[in-house]
């Protein structure tokens, strides 16, 4: 079956079963391999995408009820590469990321609570990151770079 | 056995539209809403359906009404974000828009529907069931033939055996100036199922007694249910969390905790006290009808 999809902007024709998951379609037929795919049915948040700017997991998202919905994933932050997004450019500065398997995720998730929400309480934050899983690390940094970009006066940012 | 690349998605134009394709499906067809529960179908070594019919994207099922005198009307479709959102002023409702906002993680929140919730009878832990089931909500059943209303409780018992061409179409919940609460114990908070719920509501008299109580119990059997003997226990009382912890232990026997990976069923019902206690400590402080 052919679906077309808003992917970062672009539209994309792919084909594939409508219950196909959209990560997995996103990884094998378009390449967005930022998206990752790690524990298939929703609690670990590695495959956080936004649809239509709210935080979905792909993993459990049939590519078909994607269609007509804007997907973004991870490679839209730092479009070409050039810049970072604040987001991503205070995880970096915090050396907050670790093997970067829960990142994509941690980053789309995060991205979705401040464009409803661009000053979360700490609580806001920590409550957003709770369906997402990292192994290797707390959580502390994450939650403090997230704060810095988040009330640019107040922060110094 | 039908494989993930061979099941059909039909996305219907209107809930009629809808109801007449899973009617002529016959039982290969089936209602998809979220997904977050159907997409996991494969994991949990059961049968794909021939075909979805995707539900979620009609907008005649994604509205809460709420009528002049409070009461509710949710359209199944409605995510777990929309009802925490549409619920947050209400102080009557403080028990929903707990179970809406803390059930899952925020993704999958924003994903998966009423609807949904309340019709997956494999699922024991879902949240929104024990909130529903104490504030006396009622289940509209849409047929291709027309609608017809009927308490959660008993959409429990029916669910498994719907007629196909059957769509859990708008849950109803009547006005009430209750004080109600939603205790739950995830054993982590990271989206895990909760071990046990225990929601309740509480119509309070001018005298601080209660009037009348509704206490439900959700994860601990197979199904969520009400508990009579302590809502009885809790009638013509002040609202007091710690006697209502020592009448739930009393009466924690009426239980028989199901066995599960998270949890064994002793742990499950031996949490209830707490669980009341709980609950009733964060209505305490409501202002509800008095
Ligand atoms: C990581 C994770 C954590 C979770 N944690 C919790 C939690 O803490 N608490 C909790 O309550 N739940 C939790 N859940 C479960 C989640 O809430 C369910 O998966 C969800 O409620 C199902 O809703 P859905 O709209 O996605 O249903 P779907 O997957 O679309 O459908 C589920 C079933 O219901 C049927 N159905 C759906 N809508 C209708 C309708 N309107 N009429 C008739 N039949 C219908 C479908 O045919 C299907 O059989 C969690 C899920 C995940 C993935």
């Amino acid at each position: 079956m052919t679906i077309e999809l808003t992917v970062n902007g672009e539209t994309r024709t792919v084909t594939a079963a409508p219950l196909t998951p959209l990560a997995e379609v996103l990884r094998e037929e378009l390449y967005l391999t930022g998206t990752k795919q790690a524990c298939g049915e929703g609690f670990c948040g590695s495959c956080t995408v936004l649809l239509d700017d709210a935080a979905a997991p792909s993993c459990l998202t049939p590519v078909g009820m994607a269609a007509g919905k804007a997907v973004r994933t991870i490679e839209s932050l730092a479009p070409g590469m050039s810049e970072l997004s604040p987001l991503q450019q205070a995880m970096k500065d915090a050396d907050a990321v670790q093997c970067g398997m829960c990142f994509p995720g941690i980053l789309m998730g995060l991205t979705a609570l401040l464009a409803r929400q661009p000053e979360p309480t700490e609580d806001d934050v920590r409550t957003a990151l709770s369906g997402h899983l990292c192994r290797c690390t707390g959580y502390a940094r994450i939650v403090d770079a997230a704060l810095s970009v988040c009330v640019p006066a107040e922060r110094g940012v | 056995m039908v494989a993930v690349a061979e099941a059909e998605l039909y996305l219907p134009s209107s809930l009629q539209d809808a109801l007449r394709v899973l009617a002529d499906g016959g039982g290969a067809a089936v209602p998809l809403a979220g997904a977050t529960w159907a997409m996991r179908a494969v994991l949990r070594g059961e049968e794909l359906a021939a075909r979805y019919v995707a539900l979620s994207g009609l907008d005649e099922l994604r509205t809460v009404e709420v009528a002049a005198d409070g009461s509710l009307a949710i359209g199944a479709c409605v995510t777990h974000a929309r009802l925490g959102e549409a619920v947050a002023d209400q102080p009557n409702l403080r028990g929903l828009h707990d179970a809406a906002t803390k059930a899952a993680n925020a993704a999958v929140r924003e994903a998966a529907t009423v609807g949904g919730n309340l019709s997956v009878a494999a699922f024991p832990a879902a949240d929104l069931v024990p909130a529903l089931l104490c504030l006396d909500a009622e289940v509209e059943l849409a047929r291709p033939d027309g609608n017809e209303r009927v308490s959660l409780e008993r959409f429990l018992q029916l669910r498994s055996e719907l007629a196909p061409g059957t769509v859990l179409a708008r849950v109803h919940v009547p006005a009430g100036r209750l004080r109600t609460a939603h205790a739950r114990l995830p054993l982590r908070v990271a989206g895990d199922y909760p071990v046990a719920i225990v929601s309740v509501a509480l119509d309070v008299a001018a005298d601080g007694t209660v009037a009348r109580a509704a206490v439900a119990v959700g994860s601990v059997e197979a199904v969520a249910r009400r508990w009579p003997e302590l809502e009885a226990e809790l009638v013509g009382k002040p609202v007091g969390a710690e006697a209502a912890a020592v009448a739930a232990k009393a009466l924690s026997a009426t239980f028989h905790g199901r066995e599960g990976i998270e949890a064994p069923g002793w742990y499950r019902v031996s949490v209830l006290p707490t669980l009341v206690r709980r609950a009733l400590t964060a209505l305490s402080g409501q202002e509800g009808n008095q």
